[in-house]
C-alpha cells in the first residue's frame, strides 16, 4: 500500500508539471496580444514594445516558463497584466467561492441522485421509475448555463427572497447549486439505479431476505454497500469536471470564483491569471483522482493488488 | 417483492426530501436577506430603498478589469468610476460642452498658440484634506511622463515641451510646466495644438494629490486606492463585485445630491439586465442587440443617446482588390444603410451621410444618406476590371459586429462581391489590427470629445493609419489635418475638416461609413437627471426621487 501511495503521488506531480508546461506554451502561441488590447485604439508600436518589456513579455519563452515554475514553488504565481495584482491573491479569494459552490452542489446532487436511484431501482418498471428516469435524461442533457437562466427567470424574478446572482447569503446558493448540481444528480441517479438492480438479483440478497432481515437493513446495508464501487467511480470523475465546469454557472450568476476569473481573463489574454486558474483546477482534479484511487484500493483489494503488480 | 418495495417508497421519498431541504433549507432561517438585494450590507448601510431618507443610487456595469489610474487605464468603464472621485482641470458636461472645474476660467492662450496660462480655484481640497495647488498639477503631468509609471495617456499630452525628454529618461522635470505661485501656472507646447484644452478636459488628465499618490506608489488606482477632489470618495471597492462611493461633504462644487453610489459589476449582460428587472440595480446600459427584447416592456425606462462616433467598414488599402477607389465606391453603393439601421439595428442608429459624426464641427449637414444603387455598383466593378464580381477575403470581425458583418455580406453578394470574414476574439483582433495586416473589419470609432482631430487624425492621418490597418495616404488630406491642428480659429478649423472629410469619405472613399450609432441605458423612473453625452457614464448629476422610489417599490 505504501509503495502504491508513493507511486501515485509521484505520478500526480508529473501530471501537474506537464499541464503547466502545456498550458504555458499554448497560451503563448495563441493568437492575440494582451498589450495591443490593453493600449486600446491609439496603440503605436513603440508604446507596445515598452509595455511588453515592462511586463517581461519580451524574454524568451523558456526563461519565462522557468521563472514561473521557480516562483510557483514559493507560492508566487506572477502578477496580472491588467489588474496589476498578485495572481496567488486573486486565486485565493476566488477559490473559496468555487469550492463552496462545488461542494454544496455536489452534496445536494449526491443526496438527490442516490435517493432517486434507489427509489427507481426498488420500483423498477413502474410509472414512477419511468418518470424519474425520463427526468434524469432531461437533467443530463440540459446545459447548466441554460438551466441557470431558466431558474433566474422563473424562480429568481418571481420570488423576491431568492437572489438571482451573487453568493453572499445562504439562500443565494439555491439557484447556482441547482443549476450546477442537476446534471450530476441525474447521472448519479442513473448509475445508482443500474448498480442497485445488478446487486438485487444476487444470491446473498436472497439469503439476507430469507434469514429475515428487515427490508431497510437489506437495502441500505447489503444492497447499497455492494453497489457502491461503480458509484465511487462516477463521483471521482464528476468532482473533477464539476470544479472545472463551474465556469459557466459562475459567469451567469456573477460569482467571483475560479471559473469566472478564468473566463474574464482568457479573452484579455491575461496569461499569468489564466495560467494560475488552469493550475488551480488541475491541482484539484489531480488531488481528487488521487483520493478516489486510494479509496478504491481501500474498498476493493483487487485494485490494490493490480496496482502493485503493474 | 413488489409488495415489500412499496413499503420503502414513502421512506425513500421522505429521505430524498429531507436531504434536499437540509441542503438548501438554511436560507429559510432568520438570517436570510428578504430584500433580495445583492449588496453585502454593512452595518448602518442599506442598499435597497430603506426609507431612511438616504439617497443611494445603484448602477450596474461590466468590471473595468484594470485600474482606476486614468494615466494607465484607457477604458471608459474605469473612467466612469474614476471621474466621480478624481477631476481634471476642465470637464465635458452631458451635452459635450467643456466647462472649467478646478480652474477659475478657461486658460488664456498666447498669440502663437503655444503658451497656456491657468488660474486654479482657491480652497479646493482633496478628500484627504490637503489643498490643491499648482504643485499637484505639475506632479500629475510629470508622473504621466515618467517611464516607471507605465502610463498610456501620455500620447494626448506629448506636445507639452519637455515631455519627450522625460519619456526618454533624459529629464525628471517637465520643462514646459512653470509654476508662478500656488494658484497660477503656465504650460508651454512645442507646437500649436488646437485641441489641447479639450484633451485637458478628459479623464486622462485627472489631477492627483502629490503626497497621497506618491505614498501609494504602484498601488495607486488599485482597489479603493484613489483620492481626488471629486464629488464622491471611496468607501470600498472590490473590482470584481462592487464599489461603494460616498458623498464628499466638502465638495468645492456645492452640495452633492446622492449619499451613496454603488457600482455593481456584472460580467454577463444578461445577468445584469435580470438584476435590473429584479430591482437589484437602478440603472445600467442596454446594448443595441438587447434593445428589441426590452423595448416593449421597458420602453418608458429606456433613454437613447448618440455618442460621438461612426460605425464603418474599415478597409486596408494595401490589399490589392481594395486599392482601386472604384471598387470602394462600388462597396458603398451596394449597401442599403437605411435598411441596415431599421432591420439589423432595430432602429438604434442614424444612416451615415459622411464619416464625421453629425455632432462634431466640420460635419457637412447638407449631405444626403449614401446612395444605394446595386446596378451602379456592378457597373463600377466592371470599369475597375471585375465584370464577373470579385472576392474580398481576410476580413476579421469581433463577435459584437458579427450580425452587422453578415448583413453587409448579404448586401455585397447582390452586387457580385463575395465578402469573406472570420469572427475572432478581441485580443486576436487587436494584435492583427495593430500589425497593419488586417484586410477589413468593422469598427465604431468614437471621439473623446466633439472635435474632428480626434475622430479623423488618429485613424486616417498617413502616419497613424498603418497601425489601424488602413494604410491610407493622401498628401492633400494630410495637409488639411496639419493646418487644422495649428489653427486656433474654431470656425476656420471646422471648414478645414469639412474639406478633409469630403476627400476622405467621398472622393477617396477610404472607408465605408455605415451609421452613427445610438446607445441606450435603462433607468428606473425615480432616477432623475441621468444623462450620457458620449462614452462615459458620468454619475455626478444624478438624483433620486425618494417619494417616487418608495411608490415604485410599493
Amino acid at each position: 500500500m505504501k509503495r502504491y501511495l508513493v507511486k501515485r503521488v509521484l505520478l500526480a506531480l508529473g501530471i501537474l508539471f506537464s499541464i503547466s508546461l502545456i498550458t504555458f506554451f499554448i497560451l503563448n502561441i495563441m493568437p492575440g496580444d494582451p498589450v495591443a488590447l490593453m493600449l486600446g485604439d491609439t496603440a503605436d508600436p513603440n508604446t507596445i514594445e515598452t509595455v511588453r518589456h515592462n511586463l517581461g513579455m519580451d524574454k524568451p519563452y523558456l526563461q519565462q516558463y522557468l521563472e514561473w515554475i521557480a516562483g510557483a514553488f514559493t507560492g508566487d504565481l506572477g502578477t496580472s497584466y491588467f489588474q496589476r495584482k498578485a495572481v496567488a491573491g486573486l486565486l485565493a479569494s476566488a477559490f473559496g467561492y468555487t469550492a463552496r459552490l462545488a461542494a454544496l452542489s455536489y452534496l445536494i446532487a449526491l443526496a438527490v441522485g442516490l435517493a432517486v436511484g434507489i427509489v427507481s431501482a426498488l420500483n423498477r418498471g413502474t410509472l414512477l421509475d419511468r418518470g424519474l428516469m425520463t427526468l434524469t435524461v432531461v437533467g443530463i442533457s440540459a446545459p447548466s448555463f441554460w438551466v441557470a437562466i431558466i431558474l433566474q427567470i422563473f424562480i429568481g424574478l418571481r420570488f423576491k427572497a431568492i437572489p438571482i446572482e451573487g453568493l453572499d447569503s445562504p439562500i443565494s446558493y439555491l439557484l447556482p447549486c441547482i443549476s450546477l448540481g442537476l446534471r450530476y444528480a441525474a447521472s448519479i441517479a442513473r448509475i445508482t439505479r443500474t448498480s442497485m438492480l445488478e446487486v438485487m438479483g444476487q444470491d446473498f440478497i436472497r439469503t439476507a431476505r430469507a434469514k429475515g432481515l428487515s427490508p431497510a437493513r437489506t437495502v441500505l446495508v447489503h444492497m447499497f454497500r455492494n453497489a457502491l464501487v461503480p458509484i465511487i467511480t462516477v463521483v471521482g470523475t464528476d468532482i473533477g469536471t464539476l470544479f472545472a465546469g463551474s465556469m459557466l454557472t459562475e459567469s451567469v450568476f456573477n460569482i467571483q470564483g475560479v471559473g469566472k476569473l478564468l473566463v474574464d481573463n482568457i479573452t484579455k489574454r491575461d496569461i499569468p491569471v489564466v495560467q494560475g486558474c488552469v493550475i488551480c483546477v488541475a491541482v484539484v482534479c489531480v488531488a481528487v483522482y488521487l483520493i478516489v484511487d486510494l479509496l478504491y484500493a481501500a474498498v476493493d483489494p483487487n485494485i490494490r493488488l493490480g496496482g502493485e503488480q503493474a | 417483492m413488489e409488495k415489500k418495495s412499496k413499503l420503502f417508497r414513502p421512506l425513500a421519498a421522505a429521505l430524498a426530501l429531507t436531504l434536499l431541504l437540509a441542503g438548501c433549507g438554511s436560507g429559510d432561517g432568520p438570517d436570510a436577506d428578504a430584500s433580495g438585494s445583492k449588496a453585502p450590507a454593512a452595518p448602518g448601510e442599506s442598499a435597497a430603498a430603506g426609507g431612511d431618507g438616504r439617497k443611494v443610487f445603484r448602477f450596474g456595469q461590466a468590471p473595468y478589469g484594470d485600474t482606476l489610474d486614468m494615466q494607465v487605464s484607457t477604458g471608459s468603464l474605469s473612467a466612469s468610476i474614476a471621474d466621480e472621485i478624481t477631476e481634471s482641470l476642465l470637464r465635458f458636461d452631458d451635452d459635450n460642452n467643456e466647462e472649467p472645474v478646478l480652474i477659475t476660467d478657461f486658460p488664456t492662450v498666447s498669440e502663437d498658440g503655444t503658451v497656456y496660462s491657468f488660474e486654479l480655484k482657491q480652497g479646493v481640497k482633496f478628500t484627504n484634506g490637503t489643498e490643491l495647488t499648482a504643485r499637484d498639477v505639475k506632479f500629475t503631468f510629470e508622473r504621466m511622463f515618467t517611464p516607471a509609471t507605465g502610463a498610456k495617456s501620455f500620447s494626448y499630452f506629448s506636445m507639452i515641451q519637455g515631455a519627450k525628454d522625460m519619456l526618454d529618461g533624459k529629464a525628471d522635470q517637465l520643462s514646459g510646466f512653470e509654476i508662478q505661485d500656488d494658484y497660477h501656472f503656465t504650460i508651454t507646447l512645442e507646437y500649436p495644438f488646437a485641441p489641447f484644452v479639450k484633451n485637458l478636459g478628459t479623464s486622462y488628465a485627472n489631477i492627483f494629490p502629490q503626497d497621497a499618490c506618491t505614498a501609494a506608489g504602484a498601488d495607486w488606482g488599485i482597489d479603493d486606492n484613489l483620492i481626488g477632489t471629486g464629488p464622491y470618495k471611496f468607501q470600498s471597492n472590490d473590482p470584481n463585485t462592487e464599489a461603494v462611493l460616498v458623498k464628499n461633504e466638502d465638495y468645492h462644487g456645492g452640495e452633492v445630491k446622492l449619499d451613496e453610489i454603488h457600482v455593481v459589476y456584472y460580467s454577463d449582460t444578461t445577468t445584469k439586465l435580470l438584476a435590473y428587472e429584479n430591482g437589484d440595480i437602478d440603472a445600467c446600459d442596454l446594448l443595441a442587440s438587447q434593445l428589441g427584447q426590452y423595448k416593449d416592456s421597458y420602453g418608458d425606462q429606456i433613454t437613447a443617446y448618440h455618442p460621438l462616433g461612426t460605425c464603418f467598414l474599415s478597409l486596408n488599402l494595401d490589399v490589392d482588390a481594395l486599392k482601386d477607389a472604384k471598387v470602394r465606391q462600388a462597396i458603398s453603393l451596394a449597401i442599403d444603410r437605411e435598411e441596415l439601421v431599421e432591420y439589423v439595428l432595430d432602429g438604434a442608429g442614424i444612416p451615415a451621410t459622411t464619416y464625421l459624426n453629425p455632432a462634431i464641427p466640420g460635419h457637412d449637414d447638407s449631405l444626403p444618406v449614401y446612395e444605394y444603387n446595386v446596378e451602379k455598383a456592378k457597373q463600377l466593378l466592371a470599369e475597375a476590371g471585375y465584370p464577373d464580381g470579385l472576392t474580398i477575403d481576410g476580413g476579421k470581425v469581433r463577435q459584437q459586429e458579427e450580425t452587422l458583418a453578415t448583413a453587409v455580406q448579404g448586401f455585397l453578394a447582390d452586387a457580385g462581391i463575395e465578402y469573406v470574414f472570420d469572427v475572432v476574439d478581441a485580443a486576436t483582433w487587436s494584435s492583427d489590427r495593430t500589425s497593419g495586416k488586417l484586410a477589413t473589419t468593422f469598427i465604431t470609432w468614437n471621439a473623446l470629445y466633439a472635435d474632428a482631430d480626434f475622430q479623423v487624425y488618429n485613424y486616417f492621418y498617413s502616419a497613424n493609419s498603418g497601425r489601424q490597418s488602413v494604410n491610407y495616404s493622401n498628401p492633400a488630406f494630410d495637409k488639411l489635418m496639419d493646418d487644422a491642428r495649428s489653427d486656433t480659429d474654431e470656425a476656420h478649423r471646422a471648414e478645414l475638416y469639412k474639406q478633409a472629410d469630403q476627400i476622405l469619405s467621398h472622393e477617396d472613399m477610404a472607408c465605408i461609413p455605415l451609421y452613427y450609432p445610438q446607445s441606450q441605458f435603462l433607468a428606473k423612473p425615480y432616477v432623475k437627471d441621468m444623462k450620457v453625452g458620449n462614452l462615459i457614464y458620468h454619475l455626478w448629476n444624478i438624483d433620486i426621487d425618494l417619494e417616487a422610489q418608495a411608490a415604485f417599490n410599493g
